[in-house]
């Protein structure tokens, strides 16, 4: 038997305005169609950067205060202001270095590159080489891989980075805002922290002192542990379990 | 062309044999009920769009491990919801229901008088302000229940719990909110 409880929200849910439903049919479509990375031109980049700095910049005044770090090697995670939400679209940067291949990338840094052996991910789709920090930065491209769903902005499914440990241990830094959860974890025995939700994103300070943001999209999850000198970073895997699959799988 | 409308299980499998007109007519089909739902998950609209397309993305990839002979709704509203809980961050928004139009929500009848309406959207009004005020997973249990007309099967999987404490949740969330009606009233 109804009660007129009942009664009351079936004929209230007659009345409720939901938000118009957008037409989704051409976007999955289009989504699907996708060549599996999609890279957004200098010029985009660019423009990303310089409001990526300007946040960065705003951030790190409000935040240095508060701020409470974790160090690995060559890495600092520094915790910002509360109730702070930059916009994901913002945060884009150039600060990868140039495209190369992998064996030029391996021959140029001064630390042994591994590459991720896991079954499904293959071959990197772009490989990008900086020379900051002092020994390089390789940073590995996939586009979408079964279980890896790709960012709508830029394309990517996960990116693994490298670079030397012991260049100081103030070079880069990923700013952590609210919202953001930050879990120990082990990588083959190594500790290793594990940064998921809200917004983060990395930036490191050039020989001037000037703060660079250091990745393309910096909102995703992201796991990070320094193993054999070099410090990982393993970023865009769904959850913490996948990303250690990722990172153990490094050869 | 066929006389009659593709089933499901029929698009389904032409979409896993790579047909992509197939699976846009399931995106058609469900991207109402699949958006509303996201909505409610998250409470943001541009932000359940996303869920919802990812939604989607996601189902197609897994097409190759569904059921065959399953329902698709159920299935398809659970990968949604993962969608939409995935996205959102920190503390779960408020859901900003709003009721239509007054006259729109009104038509159909045999014109009653305008008291008649200013109560009944009155009444409407004190029910919402009562559902807004519950726990954000009372107002979700309830939500899917009255507002979207899902089945338990369907709110297990939004949900993300066991089929059997469906009628358990939604049995609370409205006791809750019978005494929030209260404490109104009394006040």
């Amino acid at each position: 038997m109804r009660d007129s409880l009942e009664a009351r929200l079936e004929e209230l849910g007659s009345a409720i305005a939901f938000p118009e439903t957008p037409r989704l049919a051409r976007s999955v479509l289009e989504q699907l169609a996708r060549p599996r990375v999609r890279w957004a031109g200098a010029r985009g980049l660019r423009l990303g950067r310089g409001a990526a700095l300007a946040l960065a910049a705003t951030l790190l005044l409000a935040g240095i205060a508060a701020a409470v770090g974790i160090a690995l090697g060559g890495l600092r995670l520094v915790f910002g202001p509360p109730g702070f939400s930059p916009q994901p679209s913002l945060l884009v940067g150039p600060g990868l270095g140039h495209a190369t291949t992998l064996a030029d990338a391996r021959s140029q840094v001064a630390f042994a590159l591994r590459v991720p052996g896991l079954p499904g991910l293959g071959e990197p789709d772009l490989v990008y080489l900086a020379e900051f920090p002092a020994g390089g930065t390789v940073t590995l491209l996939y586009g979408e891989r079964d279980g890896y769903l790709a960012d709508r902005a830029t394309g990517i499914g996960l990116i693994v980075t490298q670079f030397r440990a012991d260049i100081g241990p103030e070079v880069c830094e990923k700013l952590i805002l609210d919202g953001v959860q930050v879990t120990a974890a082990r990588v083959d025995g190594q500790a290793a922290w594990w940064v998921a939700g809200g917004e983060h994103f990395f930036f490191y300070r050039d020989a001037d002192g000037q703060m660079v943001d250091s990745t393309l999209r910096l909102a995703r999850d992201t796991l990070i542990w320094e193993e054999g000198g070099v410090t990982h970073r393993v970023e865009g895997a769904p959850s913490l379990e996948a990303a250690i699959a990722v990172a153990e799988s490094l050869e | 062309m066929e006389g009659r409308p593709l089933t499901d299980g029929e698009l389904i499998e032409r979409a896993r044999r790579g047909d992509a007109s197939a699976f846009e007519e399931l995106v058609r089909r469900y991207e109402e009920i699949a958006y509303r739902t996201a909505y409610l998950v998250i409470g943001d609209a541009d932000e359940a769009r996303d869920a919802a397309q990812d939604g989607f993305l996601r189902a197609h990839r897994a097409l190759g491990g569904f059921r065959e002979g399953a329902e698709l709704r159920p299935w398809l509203l659970r990968i949604v919801a993962n969608a939409a809980r995935n996205r959102r961050r920190g503390a779960a928004r408020r859901t900003g229901l709003a009721l239509r139009a007054f006259r729109d929500a009104a038509s159909g009848d045999a014109a009653p008088s305008p008291e008649v309406l200013l109560l009944a959207e009155e009444r409407r009004r004190e029910l919402l302000a009562a559902i807004s005020r519950l726990r954000p997973e009372d107002r979700l249990v309830i939500s899917l229940r009255w507002f979207l007309e899902l089945g338990e099967e369907e709110m297990a999987g939004v949900l993300d719990c066991p089929r059997g404490t469906v009628k358990s949740r939604l049995s609370r969330a409205m006791n809750r909110l019978r005494a929030v009606m209260r404490e109104d009233a009394d006040a």
